[in-house]
């Protein structure tokens, strides 16, 4: 029965994915624009539920992780000289080694401080971004970012967010279902006992907090590929608070929660900018919204929902 | 096995455990008891790393092993289990072992692997030998107490231990989970080798199962010795067992 | 008096006195914060828009009241109470009802609140720059230390930094709310037991800690120009100061402003564009030495 269900589960990533691909068949280029930056800001909401919703770090601040993927990709390509491609190798490292940094200062302490810490030091590399001027163009940001060919037009950008977003959420769901994910989940539900079954905590998490900065300058590079542009805010807090929000608003017990989070949230912000400047105002509603009445997020409920069916046949 | 030797503990100028020692042989079934606030759950509590001992000596299989961090201690094998039910509350009581398995074959590193395949057999042994086959799937929180209480130590024995510390393993359990409960130690002991130290409220099983038991009051060890020494020390009677006279039992 | 000061440069000095006014500032909104955090142990992350809303109510209240002395007056007594009233409804209509449930709810809800406010802000007072004039008996520069002009109004403020503390000393110490909110903040079901009622203790304590937001706005008004945004950024250094105080120690709050007023604003000196780093290496350095902050946290 185990296997069957498998199957059909495989079945549906299968459907799922192909009706991706189709995508810039029957769409027009501005939904497949919106498309590729739901699908990368999933993968960032799905990097961080990593270690928010399957670790249990508060990590706050995670867009840095996003921002700071991005602009060394975009660096890379525009300062180095060397082979674009290269670009999206560094921007992920130097991201993850950012995360093991933070992670390192931050891990040793109690769930409250490393989450107060986290966002602190998070804001600490917006605002050095935010002034190196002759570095990182400051506020103005770097636009126009020369891309290889295969992947400057939009459906080669879809395209390559596509795969990349696919085989990352792929490596992402082999970690948590692995030993180590068990382990990570085993510290999210009891730090005390995991210690005590000779799990060294802080090594653990440290790791993954690692992983989670990687995968979410993966998202960054990813978004250098489809806006051509970077720019400081890419990494405010308010930016990490909707990443948070939408593990929340999709359910962050479940793997896919984060990116139908990540859908809700980007189609309401392009939807709801073109009408108001108050999307925060509209954020901040749907959240309280969230926390009183959705706390388990949409597939948290749906999950219940089909539970309770299943239970009164 | 164990060789526990004047260990001391203060907190704010109180003194928990204050020269407490302690030996276990290979094989045997020892007991602490002593009347609440004792300090025999920080006497464990020091035993396993949790807690950083003042001054004294822990030596296990003849290593010095004070002062080390509790997944170093776990690792040489010392599994514990604890009084307030300590599981991973959102995982599934196969999880709950599993994780405890995994950790024990340090295999937390691996990140390919699903973990579905991995130390299933090992995990599935443990759960039959303490009767917890038939609720693998349950969630922890889905459990009543007694089988909470049982998991706590099917997760201990994840480690593999050869030494095992049981915190009041029966505390809230029914009569008839109790007797179960007793019965499982004596069979770890008997079927699988562990040595067992344990702390207990309830006289009738501490000294049903103990080879020796240890007396532990303000902090310190009043006696150690067979459970017919015990019985018979006057101190103990005056100072725990409040006057009256066991030797009769 | 150059003679004195004659081995230290009257700028490093000067600069000082900037750190310590601005220490000032730090202290009264991080009291509040950390006071929050101590009794209710919500990390609130809208103190930084109450005092954001603190520094508008302000150049609100002292435009109705033609902006001179009286204006300022009538701010630093109506605009916190304004604050405090706005916290007082969000508690009461918001974060009673999630007592019980997991922290991070607590602290997603502030987030949302912060978000909430930011834009209210905006809705009601626009983007603009707002200015609060400093009040006519504070203009002016004294000249320190042979011809360093430092402006009257941070002369206020340091005066005005020891009165709060010493007012908090008696708060916490001598009333009864005080020793309630302090034994609630170690043992909170323990109050609940005795028959206190813990609901109340928590939403008066929430109001003191907001009121001090909003002081702290009113404060640093004249100071600045009053914008958007200037609640990010104290929130950030809030933050840092308590916890390299001790979370919900009011005094690791005085020590954390402290040193990070002085760091920041000596770092600027050293290094002008980059002078915002010092304050977060002299918290890493804390943190690696007392992980739970400098004093002792009520966590």
């Amino acid at each position: 029965m185990a296997g069957s269900f498998f199957r059909t589960k495989s079945l549906w990533v299968i459907i799922g994915l192909v009706i991706l691909f189709l995508f810039p068949v029957f769409l027009d280029r501005f939904y497949i624009y919106l498309a590729a930056i739901i699908l990368l800001t999933g993968l960032c909401a799905t990097s961080l539920n990593f270690v928010l919703g399957y670790g249990g770090a508060f990590q706050f601040h995670h867009a840095v992780f996003y921002g700071v993927g991005a602009y060394s990709a975009a660096l890379m390509v525009l300062k180095s000289g060397l082979s674009p491609w290269l670009g999206f190798v560094v921007g992920p490292s130097v991201a993850a080694i950012l995360g093991f940094i933070i992670g390192l200062i931050c891990v040793r302490l109690s769930k409250l401080y490393f989450g107060m810490l986290q966002i602190s030091l998070g804001s600490l590399v917006w605002a050095i971004v935010y002034r190196w001027y002759s570095f990182t163009g400051g506020d103005d940001g770097i636009h126009g970012i020369p891309l290889p060919d295969i992947i400057s037009s939009p459906n080669g950008a879809y395209y390559f967010t596509l795969i990349v977003t696919s085989v990352s959420m792929f490596i992402l769901y082999r970690m948590i279902k692995s030993p180590f994910g068990s382990a990570l989940q085993g510290i999210r539900d009891n730090p005390v006992r995991s210690e005590m079954i000779g799990v060294n905590v802080r090594q653990q998490q440290l790791l993954a907090l690692t992983i989670a900065g990687f995968f979410g300058g993966v998202a960054g590079s990813l978004f250098v590929v489809v806006d051509n542009t970077v720019f400081p805010d890419m990494m405010f807090w308010t930016v990490s608070l909707e990443l948070v929000i939408m593990c929340l608003l999709g359910g962050w017990l479940s793997f896919l929660g984060p990116i139908v989070g990540a859908a809700i949230i980007v189609i309401l912000r392009t939807y709801v900018s073109g009408v108001t400047v108050y999307w925060a105002l509209v954020l901040g509603i749907i959240m309280m919204l969230v926390i009183f009445f959705l706390p388990n997020g949409v597939l948290g409920y749906l999950d219940r929902f089909m539970k309770k069916k299943v239970r009164a046949r | 096995m164990l060789e526990v030797t004047s260990l001391s503990k203060s907190f704010d100028g109180f003194k928990a455990v204050n020269n407490a020692g302690l030996s276990v042989k290979d094989g045997e079934i020892v007991a602490v008891i002593g009347p609440n606030g004792a300090g025999k759950t920080t006497f464990f509590n020091l035993i396993t790393g949790v807690i950083r001992p003042d001054s004294g000596k822990v030596l296990f299989k003849g290593e010095d092993i004070t002062g080390l961090k509790p997944y170093q201690v776990c690792r040489r094998g010392i599994s514990r289990s604890f009084q307030v039910v300590n599981v991973f509350p959102r995982l599934s009581v196969f999880e709950n072992v599993q994780v405890s398995v995994l950790s024990r074959q340090k295999k937390t590193w691996n990140l390919f692997t699903p973990s579905s395949r991995l130390s299933v057999d090992d995990t599935e042994k443990i759960l039959e030998n303490v009767g917890l086959t038939d609720i693998r799937d349950a969630t922890s929180t889905a459990l009543s107490h007694g089988e909470r209480k049982v998991l706590e130590i099917a997760i201990a024995l994840g480690g593999n231990p050869e030494f095992l510390i049981l915190d009041e393993p029966t505390a809230g359990m029914s009569p008839e989970e109790t007797s179960r409960c007793i019965d499982l130690i004596k069979q770890l002991k008997e079927k699988l080798g562990i040595t067992i130290l344990f702390c207990e409220h309830d006289m009738e099983i501490v000294f049903s199962i103990s080879d020796r038991i240890m007396v532990m009051v303000r902090g310190s060890t009043i006696i150690e010795g067979t459970c017919n020494e015990v019985r018979c020390c006057q101190e103990v009677q005056d100072a725990y067992l409040g006057g009256i006279d066991v030797c009769l039992m | 008096m150059e003679n004195i000061f004659g081995f230290i440069s009257p700028s490093i000095l000067s600069q000082i006195l900037v750190g310590l006014s601005r220490t000032v500032i730090l202290f009264i909104v991080s009291s509040g914060l950390t006071l929050i955090l101590g009794v209710l142990r919500i990390p609130n992350v809208a103190h930084g828009s109450l005092y954001m809303i603190g520094a508008f109510m302000a150049y609100t209240v002292s435009h109705l009241f033609g902006g001179g002395n009286t204006g300022f007056w009538m701010a630093l007594i109506l605009a916190p109470l304004g604050v405090a009233a706005l916290s007082f409804l969000a508690e009461r209509s918001l974060f009673q009802f999630l007592y019980e449930r997991e922290h991070l709810m607590l602290l997603l809800l502030t987030f949302a609140l912060s978000l909430v406010f930011g834009d209210l802000v905006k809705l009601i007072w626009g983007a603009e720059y707002r200015s609060v004039p400093v009040p006519s008996i504070f203009q002016g520069y004294i000249n320190l230390f042979g011809g360093l002009p430092f402006p009257i109004y941070s002369f206020f403020l340091l005066v005005m930094g020891p009165v709060i503390a010493i007012l908090l000393w008696l708060l916490t110490n001598k009333t009864r709310i005080g020793k309630i909110s302090r034994a609630a903040a170690v043992d909170r079901d323990m109050v609940g037991a005795v028959g206190i009622n813990v609901n109340w203790v928590f939403a008066i304590v929430f109001v003191i800690g907001c009121l001090l937001a909003g002081l702290g706005g009113v404060l640093v008004a004249p100071t600045v120009s009053v914008t958007l945004g200037m609640d990010h950024t104290l929130i950030m250094e809030a933050f840092l100061i308590v916890i390299m105080g001790g979370l919900g120690n009011v005094w690791g709050a005085l020590l954390g402003a402290l040193i990070f007023g002085l760091t920041q604003s000596l770092g600027i000196l050293i290094w002008p564009q980059f002078g915002i780093v010092f304050p977060y290496i002299a918290v890493v350095v804390v943190l690696i030495f007392r992980p739970t902050g400098i004093l002792k946290s009520t966590w």
